[in-house]
């Protein structure tokens, strides 16, 4: 292809692309679209490679029905835990950004841990203290196991703000008298807001859609939306867990969009554990 | 992971291996399944990732390059049922063998995959691509002779990062269905806790899992240090 001639390259090119295109559109999008096709399927049984109904019926019966209580739920738990890690990560981010004390890079392990060894047991063995303590199928219990998640999230990225943020700055204030609370409240806080948004709308999402923790510890009395969707799918309904897939994927997909552009490939990369 | 440990050890009030022997009877063939499927995955996303992101280093094509970002957002649940019912119309059974189970997985690390490689990829000095081309050499060749070498680390870190997320993944076996034979094993942590209540043996079975991510790691830690 090399000694082609400018044209032929060109042309190379353009159906290097073309294909590159079709190929990844149908093996990304595929899937998604099919979940669409699901959620509209009133009728769609097994030979038949099309459903032989569409219909809105199931959308309108979910917006309408017990769906409402896993997406009361699923919000709820996803706003406690986003504003608790975010009141714990401020501070200790910042400490972790700005100080040096001893057993720093110890806590920054200890943050860092979670994420490199399997959970499921992990969740477990908190199931089981959470019966002793009586924490167990209560929102609390899920409270406390998705705070486990966020608090990473949250400490990492706003440590990284804090790190962004030039430490000069801080010391002017200093120089002209400002104490360090008041040095962090005028002039860091104001200047990490962009960054600190960025990190709430990662713990919400990520508390929106944590599945196994809620599982195990929130069983049988706490269902979030991931919950329901799984409840749904082992009953075969699987037109109320499209629709619940569909409605799970909608703030990814909206930030996704809206953030492309803004988002540093750092944050990107904690949305891929999600 | 303390309680894990220690659980995994004691029965009843006494230390034992019992629950190791138990594994050994009963997941031996779980533990192996788990590997190959995390293995497969793993080279599945490699093999398609690495050619892919240097071909996208060489011509920047932005489309392709955002729809790669997609699996990123969507989670890993959805991801399982998404990928079940696309293929149950059309190939039955597909969802639940160990094929369907690595080929689910692939899809959703390969976001993460190619964000990392073509950041790797990206930080190669363009003046080497530029001398490759100017002796002529194709995207492929670009791909294999010079990008892939000079970023071994990088690409060694996220293996070893897709291999043991895989190891560990659940939702996205549980939800694409239960089918018979070998299962991977963190199902298997699930309803050994779940449904039999017996947390010594799930948590056995969670310090293999430990176990085997760690080796991971130490495998990456060593081709790092040498």
């Amino acid at each position: 292809m090399s000694d082609g001639s400018p044209v032929r390259r060109t042309l190379g090119g353009l159906t290097a692309r073309l294909v590159a295109l079709v190929l990844a559109a149908f093996v990304i999008v595929g899937p998604l679209l099919s979940l669409l096709l699901w959620s509209l399927a009133e009728r769609w049984t097994y030979p038949a490679g099309w459903p032989q109904r569409l219909g809105l019926r199931y959308w309108s019966r979910m917006l309408t029905g017990d769906f409402l209580d896993p997406l009361k739920m699923s919000l709820l738990i996803a706003v406690i835990v986003t504003v608790a890690a975010l009141a714990c990560a401020v501070p200790l981010g910042y400490a972790l950004a700005r100080l040096s004390f001893p057993g720093r890079t110890l806590v920054l392990l200890a943050f860092l841990l979670p994420q490199a060894f399997p959970q499921l047991p992990v969740f477990a063995a908190a199931t089981r203290e959470f019966y002793r303590w009586g924490l167990a199928g209560t929102v609390s219990g899920v409270v406390l196991v998705h705070l486990v998640g966020g608090l990473v999230f949250a400490v990492w990225t706003m440590t990284a703000v804090f790190r962004s943020i030039d430490s000069s700055l801080e010391e002017a204030a200093y120089n002209l008298g400002a104490s360090t609370t008041r040095a962090f409240l005028t002039v860091s806080l104001p200047l990490a807001v962009p960054g600190l948004v960025a990190s709430a709308l990662l713990v919400f999402l990520y508390s929106l859609d944590e599945f196994t923790g809620t599982l195990l510890v929130g069983a049988p009395f706490v269902t979030t939306l991931p919950v329901y969707m799984y409840t749904a799918s082992q009953g075969y309904e699987m037109q109320i867990a499209s629709v619940t897939a569909l409605v799970l994927m909608a703030p990814g997909a909206a930030l996704l969009l809206l953030l492309e552009r803004f988002l540093r490939a750092e944050y990107l990369t904690f949305f891929g554990q999600i | 992971m303390g309680i894990s440990v220690v659980a995994s050890l004691s029965r009843d009030g006494q230390w034992t291996l019992a629950n190791y022997w138990t594994v050994w009877r009963l997941y031996a063939r779980d533990v192996l399944y788990t590997v190959g499927v995390a293995a497969a995955g793993s080279a599945l996303t490699l093999v398609l990732a690495i050619p892919l992101c240097g071909w996208l280093r060489v011509r920047a094509f932005g489309p392709v390059e955002f729809l790669l970002k997609v699996p990123l957002f969507v989670p890993f649940v959805v991801v399982g049922h998404a990928l079940r019912v696309f293929w149950s119309p059309y190939l039955p059974g597909f969802a639940t063998s160990w094929l369907g189970i690595a080929v689910a997985l692939a899809w959703k690390h390969f976001g993460l995959a190619a964000l990392l490689m073509l950041g790797a990829f990206r930080g190669v000095d363009e003046s080497f691509l530029e001398a490759a081309r100017q002796l002529g050499s194709g995207t492929g060749r670009v791909t294999r002779d010079i990008l892939v070498p000079m970023a071994v680390p990088a690409l060694a870190v996220s293996a070893v990062l897709i291999f043991s997320s895989m190891l560990a993944s659940f939702s996205i076996p549980l939800m694409l269905g239960r089918g018979g034979g070998a299962q991977m094993l963190m199902i298997d942590v699930y309803y050994r806790f779940g449904q039999h209540g017996d947390f010594e043996t799930a948590s056995a079975l969670g310090v293999i899992s430990y176990l085997l991510a760690m080796g991971a790691a130490l495998v990456y830690v060593r081709r790092l240090t040498r």
